[in-house]
């Protein structure tokens, strides 16, 4: 083989999921009326925000070898902390700030700040106490989601404040910018991945453990910063939700962790860590959300999309599989 | 390096093992124990390595070698005893305090990443940044020519730097790893099995590396099961049987049998601290 195919087909291997994203694209756009048009593309880019936003935490720390299961329940609780202080309607307290733009980064920063104290005390055990990860936070996502039940006595709170609410109605170039925020989120987190030592040691933390330790890398203050920031950017899929629907319900956001982890998983990051990108996350995120468009064009039942979702995921892990047959051919 | 006598280390690495009270020794074990629950692996382990010196650590399979390597490196902590690293009190509580301290180590399981490529493992936990707006970023063309230049002078050939060790060959990890610690050097290197999956030739490359890195006034401790490796490179042999030094003598001084014998414990003959 010569080194140009090889290097073709690597680069093939690295970004399938994006060609299978275009080619689901194409496939729809052809068999699907009224699919192809420009606000549908930005329907599902918009529609994928807050899903995409999560997935970036849960990925950033299964790459490590780790795994959050609390994501879904945190944004929960931060769209809640977010949807009682700024609502005026329902169990909203309607808390005024002047200028009334100060709501903005008051209740984003509240977002991030519960988000962030849950991932510490998540990372915190993981290290400290040497549990396993998976039920610590299997047991935060029932604590948290109890928080929110019992913060919000099982009531909602509506009527966001209009200043927090603009993000969810300005557009920029056809998309809302809550849409934006999560790309510059992916845009953030793929470079923090990718190019600095941080980014590299988390890889190599999800590859071997051992090896980073007895290299000298402080593995225990990385997971820790992991975990924080999985928390935190699980805060800030809250913030985008509660704007999303302008108020907080206590079931809010319930089966998102399941569809994050499809996206992670079809993104091509390995649930063994140390391997997967955020961008390839990010297409994952958008290949749901276009598969989800495409049910809801063609008046499918709604209930359809679990189905295709487990499909899909199956179909991810196995191509996966696939994938690393290939790649030892290359080698 | 001691001021009275500055040559005296750097300048005739080969002599200093003989006596290691001449100059003063890098690194000193005094007593020295490890027990996991009742089970003493260290019994008290007593020597010292020199400046220059090559010291080769034989023993059988369980005398505990490898859990004083990792003591040494800063993986374990010692149960009892102490150590001196260049004349002063010395306990690495992490590989990371043992490296900032100068203590390189390839450890018998190699301690590579193989998701990731040739070049990060190589610079795994020092990489060449350079600052982006502050931010320090990863300078992958600086860290690419480092590893081009130390695999080319080694004389090792991987194709591409840029695959990742999980396609590379055992003998291929191997190199990584030693080529590793030539590069960065530092003031002590501990050895554990390093050629366990070498070729011929690139054990013999990897003999005359470890030469060469002592002629350079570093430490090294070397573990093997080969007598013939042993007798090749070291200026003093350590014997340890179960838990203590069974004999501490230099390399011209002794043969493959003593040395055999002080392995299984037939006879005691030049036990102890050389002296």
């Amino acid at each position: 083989m010569s080194p140009r195919t090889r290097h073709a087909l690597e680069f093939v291997l690295d970004n399938l999921v994006w060609f299978m994203l275009v080619f689901v694209l194409v496939v729809f756009s052809i068999s699907i009326p009224n699919y192809f048009q420009l606000g549908i593309f930005a329907n599902i880019i918009e529609a994928s925000s807050v899903l995409g936003v999560m997935s970036i935490g849960l990925a950033l720390v299964i790459i490590t070898g780790h795994m959050d299961l609390s994501v879904e329940s945190v944004a929960a609780l931060g769209a809640m902390a977010v949807g009682i202080l700024f609502c005026s309607a329902g169990i909203g307290l309607g808390v005024q700030l002047h200028p009334e733009w100060l709501m903005v980064p008051v209740s984003l920063l509240i977002a991030l700040a519960v988000g962030g104290i849950i991932g510490a005390i998540n990372g915190y055990l993981v290290v400290k106490v040497k549990m396993s990860a998976f039920i610590i936070t299997l047991a935060s996502y029932i604590w948290v989601r109890g928080l929110v039940l019992v913060i919000s006595g099982g009531r909602s709170a509506q009527d966001l404040a209009p200043a927090i609410r603009w993000f969810g109605i300005q557009r920029l170039l056809g998309l809302p910018l809550t849409a934006w925020i999560a790309i510059a989120c992916f845009v953030v987190f793929s470079l923090i991945m990718a190019k600095t030592p941080f980014g590299r040691h988390l890889i190599m933390i999800g590859g071997n453990e051992t090896a980073t330790f007895r290299a000298g890398i402080r593995v225990n203050r990385n997971l820790v910063i992991a975990f924080v920031l999985a928390g935190a950017i699980a805060g800030l899929a809250g913030w985008l939700l509660v704007i999303r629907t302008s108020g907080a319900t206590a079931n809010l956001g319930v089966g998102l962790l399941f569809n994050a982890f499809a996206a992670v998983v079809i993104g091509g990051v390995s649930l063994k860590g140390g391997v997967g990108t955020l961008p390839g996350v990010y297409a994952g995120v958008l290949l749901l959300s276009a598969i989800n468009t495409a049910i809801n064009l063609m008046g499918l039942p709604a209930n359809f999309t679990q189905v295709i979702h487990g499909l899909l995921v199956l179909a991810a892990v196995l191509l996966d599989a696939f994938k690393q047959t290939i790649r030892q051919r290359l080698a | 390096m001691s001021g009275a006598q500055p040559g005296m280390s750097g300048a005739q690495p080969g002599m200093s093992g003989a006596q290691p009270g001449m100059s003063q020794p890098l690194l000193v074990l005094d007593n020295v124990t490890k027990n996991y629950g009742a089970i003493e692996a260290l019994k008290g382990i007593s020597f010292s390595i020199g400046k220059g010196e090559v010291v080769a650590l034989l023993g059988d399979n369980g005398a505990g070698k490898s859990t004083l390597v990792k003591i040494i490196a800063g993986g374990l902590e010692p149960t009892s005893g102490r150590m001196l690293f260049e004349g002063k009190e010395f306990l690495a509580k992490s590989p990371a305090e043992a490296k900032a301290a100068g203590i390189e180590t390839v450890y018998q399981d190699l301690s590579l990443c193989t998701n990731v490529d040739v070049v990060a493992n190589f610079f795994m936990g020092r990489e060449i940044t350079r600052k982006f707006l502050g931010v320090p970023v990863l300078d992958e063309p600086a860290m690419e020519q480092v590893v081009e230049k130390a695999l080319a002078s080694a004389g090792t050939r991987i194709p591409s730097l840029r695959t990742n060790v999980e396609h590379l060959s055992g003998g291929q990890r191997q190199a990584i790893e030693l080529n590793r610690f030539v590069h960065f050097g530092g003031k002590l290197v501990l050895l554990d099995e390093p050629f366990a999956a070498l070729g011929v030739e690139q054990t013999r490359r990897g003999l005359d590396m470890i030469r060469q890195v002592a002629r350079q006034g570093i430490g090294v401790v070397i573990i093997t099961h080969i007598m013939q490796q042993a007798f090749q490179v070291a200026d003093r042999i350590v014997v340890i049987r179960q838990g203590v030094v069974a004999g501490d003598v230099a390399r011209n001084k002794t043969s493959p049998d003593a040395v055999i014998d002080m392995i299984t414990g037939e006879t005691l003959a030049g036990a102890g601290p050389a002296g």
